[in-house]
């Protein structure tokens, strides 16, 4: 409607451009018809803007705004989310939408940086149809949206985007990160390394040089610190992203020796990386820790007994992946139509998009069945607790999301042709959270070696025991 | 004839801003890109190629950054610190670098700004690193507007910023100051003959175009309410050369409409296809290719007296 009109005023001003440079030229006339043209252009644009849109009728169709990177190196983690989501989109519609209504994706490319995302974002929230947004895969992206999404009144869902800098003012109204941050993810391998060796004493870092690496660095060195005070971290690196060559990583880190090599390089960056190493004999000389390991199982040939794990639950082979008929369902889909079995941002994804169709069947079931509004959608997400394809979700008073966090080691089977997950445990969300407002790392520094007696250990988690 | 031509594209600015609320960030970044450009085009006048004014860019919205964490938060005295904070840093590396002319200049600019790109990006405790500062909303003259009302205030602020301050660089460029850099394009050994210091004006016109792409810095990091390094790599550089070019140097208006046209035409690419680079890349060789003079030179050339 409004494009409409734009379009229209747009080309009404550029026929008087053509009448006044080509045609009329010299001829008073043209002068007067150029100011009354644009004036009138303006008018008819704001006549169209002021039209007033139907109040909370059921909808043509559910909009949802998706922000994923879709083009540029950060695809690689990007493209398996947005399959995932037109996946999830299908199986949705094919059970008649949400409330009866079908539902729409418009997909945003997060490579455009952040400024068109915002303008993006603005656009799709300008139109009343799109209730909720789906933002975003990075941090940064989440940083910039929040504050608008605040102020805009949008229901705004964080598929990826973990940073535990997001929500910690607790003050968020419309901002909702079903998938937990940084802080469970990474105490979570400090943990497991623990368990499985006790004797470690020297660690290596390796992660790529922007927030997400700096940050998974600090929290890993600060958890490991505190369970374990005599640890030394002998080399921090930080190769730049994207980088295709680590050979002078690979260098320093098999000439310093460590005991433990722990990693949070993602997407090419990993394959490379692993790629590289794998002949210069790292993964025989370290126990290596690739915290985003999963993604490249069926990719590369990783070797066994690498620590691995999913940023949370999302496993597609979990114990309670494989007892939920519609998550072992969606993976078969998902390998039908994309070759390959979901990767964890695939299930981050399609868990984000079950926990906004649960906000419209919460809302609308408090409101006795009308459509809701944004603001009833927010509503419907605080504080709910929602069965995901892999776990359950609970939403905390700071909107930060509950998910228990799923780690193990890289295992040959014969059920598939590459690594799985095994000797694998399940830790519970809110163990390894501090509680909302508190300082994250003030609150890691303060563990006690005795805080991980109580967690479960590895090789707990699983078929059957729950 | 130009007054009311540039006049009528004001009103429709204002107007478009007005009809589609989306819109208006849209065109603020536009006017606060163009602001930048105008700075480069500057410099192209002398024939100075810069590929790093990002740097002030990114420098000038860092400066509010910085300045709001520090207690300010009036609009105006943010704007002027921060662009006095560019122009500050556009004299002092402006001293060195105006001493090279082609290639040399293009790269070390490119240089220094990458130092700088990666001073944003690396102290991460004083910068966020890759996840950036905010730049919260600051009040207006004492008063406290919430988001939709203050980021209305900010593009008419700006529009009506475009309007003055294209006026004075108009005057600029127009005066013996600005004439003189077409004559460092064209023979610098004769202006220096005429006893014309070339290394003072072209000081003189990098501070200034420093200081007018920290103005469009500053506006684009109130409309985003985030500056991240990204703001200052060599990318961003080149597309403030590219808006330069594409609008064409002819005139102040050239850069705000290549900057116009550029972000409109990336707005309606994004919505159409994830191919969206290639779009827009066809797009500027067809503009490229059959407009050199930029699409300023379409309005130039009509205006121009027949022979």
């Amino acid at each position: 409607m409004a494009f409409n009109g734009i379009s229209t005023a747009f080309a009404r001003c550029l026929s008087s451009l053509q009448l006044l440079f080509r045609l009329d030229r010299g001829l008073p006339q043209a002068n007067l018809r150029l100011v009354v043209d644009g004036l009138a252009g303006a008018l008819a644009i704001g006549l169209v803007a002021t039209t007033p849109v139907a109040a909370q009728d059921k909808p043509s169709s559910v909009g949802l705004g998706i922000f994923t990177f879709t083009s540029g190196p950060a695809a690689a983690y990007g493209m398996p989310g947005k399959n995932a989501a037109d996946l999830m989109i299908d199986e949705i519609n094919a059970k008649g939408g949400i409330g009866g209504v079908p539902v729409t994706a418009t997909y945003v490319d997060e490579a455009q940086g952040a400024q068109g995302v915002i303008a993006e974002y603005r656009r799709l929230a300008g139109d009343a149809k799109n209730q909720v947004m789906v933002a975003a895969l990075s941090s940064a992206t989440c940083l910039a949206l929040a504050p608008i999404a605040e102020q805009l009144e949008v229901p705004t869902v964080g598929w990826n985007c973990d940073t535990h800098q997001l929500l910690m003012d607790g003050k968020s109204k419309y901002v909702f990160r079903p998938n937990g941050n940084t802080v469970p993810e990474f105490i979570a391998y400090a943990i497991y390394l623990l368990d499985r060796k006790p004797d470690v004493k020297t660690v290596a870092i390796i992660n790529p040089d922007y927030a997400f690496g700096h940050d998974a660095a600090k929290i890993f060195t600060a958890a490991l610190k505190a369970l374990k005070p005599d640890i030394e971290i002998v080399a921090e690196l930080y190769p730049k992203l994207g980088s295709p060559n680590y050979q002078t990583e690979i260098s320093r880190l098999t000439t310093a020796r460590p005991d433990v090599v722990f990693s949070n390089l993602w997407g090419a960056d990993l394959e490379n990386f692993v790629r590289q190493a794998t002949p210069r004999g790292l993964f025989t000389s370290s126990q290596v820790i690739l915290a985003l390991g999963e993604t490249i199982l069926q990719r590369v040939p990783l070797p066994d007994g690498v620590i691995v794990g999913v940023l949370g639950d999302g496993w597609w082979m979990s114990p309670d992946a494989k007892a939920n008929p519609e998550t072992v369902k969606f993976a078969e889909a998902y390998k039908s139509r994309f070759g390959e079995y979901p990767v964890f941002p695939s299930i981050k994804m399609a868990n984000t998009l079950i926990y906004v169709k649960a906000a419209y069947e919460v809302a609308m079931q408090k409101n006795g069945g009308k459509w809701p509004a944004r603001a009833e959608l927010a509503g419907a997400m605080k504080g709910s607790k929602v069965a995901t394809l892999t776990g359950t979700v609970q939403t905390r008073a700071d909107n930060d999301g509950l998910v228990d966090q799923i780690v193990g080691v890289t295992v040959k089977t014969s059920a598939q042709p590459f690594p799985v997950i095994g000797d694998m445990v399940r830790y519970k969300g809110d163990s390894l959270l501090p509680q909302a407002g508190q300082d994250p790392l003030a609150w890691i520094s303060s563990l006690k070696p005795e805080f991980a007696k109580g967690l479960p250990k590895p090789g707990s988690y699983k078929i059957g025991e729950r | 004839m130009r007054i009311i031509l540039a006049a009528a594209a004001v009103l429709t600015l204002a107007g478009l801003a007005f009809a589609a609320p989306w819109l208006q960030f849209v065109l603020t970044l536009a006017i606060a890109k163009g602001f930048a450009a105008l700075g480069v085009a500057v410099l192209l006048r002398a024939g100075l190629i810069s590929i790093g004014h990002a740097m002030f860019f990114a420098a000038s919205a860092y400066g509010a950054a910085f300045l709001a964490r520090a207690g300010i938060n009036d609009l105006g005295l943010l704007l002027i610190l921060s662009v006095l904070v560019s122009a500050l840093i556009g004299a002092i590396a402006g001293s060195f670098l105006v001493r090279y002319r082609a290639i040399f200049f293009a790269m070390l600019n490119l240089a220094v700004s990458m130092v700088f790109y990666a001073l944003c990006a690396k102290l991460y405790g004083v910068t966020g690193g890759t996840d950036g500062m905010p730049v919260p909303i600051p009040a207006v003259f004492g008063m406290v507007f919430a988001e939709p009302a203050f980021k209305s205030i900010l593009f008419y602020l700006s529009l009506v910023l475009m309007v003055l301050v294209g006026l004075v660089v108009h005057r600029y460029l127009d005066s013996p100051l600005g004439h003189a850099l077409s004559a460092v394009h064209s023979n610098e050994i004769r202006l220096e003959y005429l006893g014309i210091p070339v290394w003072a004006i072209l000081l003189i016109a990098y501070t200034i175009s420093a200081a007018l792409a920290g103005l469009g810095g500053a506006v684009a990091g109130f409309a985003i309410g985030r500056v991240v390094p990204d703001f200052a790599f060599w990318t961003a550089s080149g597309h403030l050369v590219l808006i330069a070019v594409l609008g064409g140097i002819g005139g102040v208006p050239g850069a705000f409409i290549g900057a116009l046209f550029l972000e409109l035409l990336h707005s309606a690419a994004v919505t159409v296809t994830d191919a969206w680079n290639l779009f827009v890349g066809m797009t500027l060789i067809a503009v490229i290719m059959f407009m050199p003079q930029g699409i300023y030179g379409l309005f130039e050339r009509k205006e121009a007296p027949s022979p």
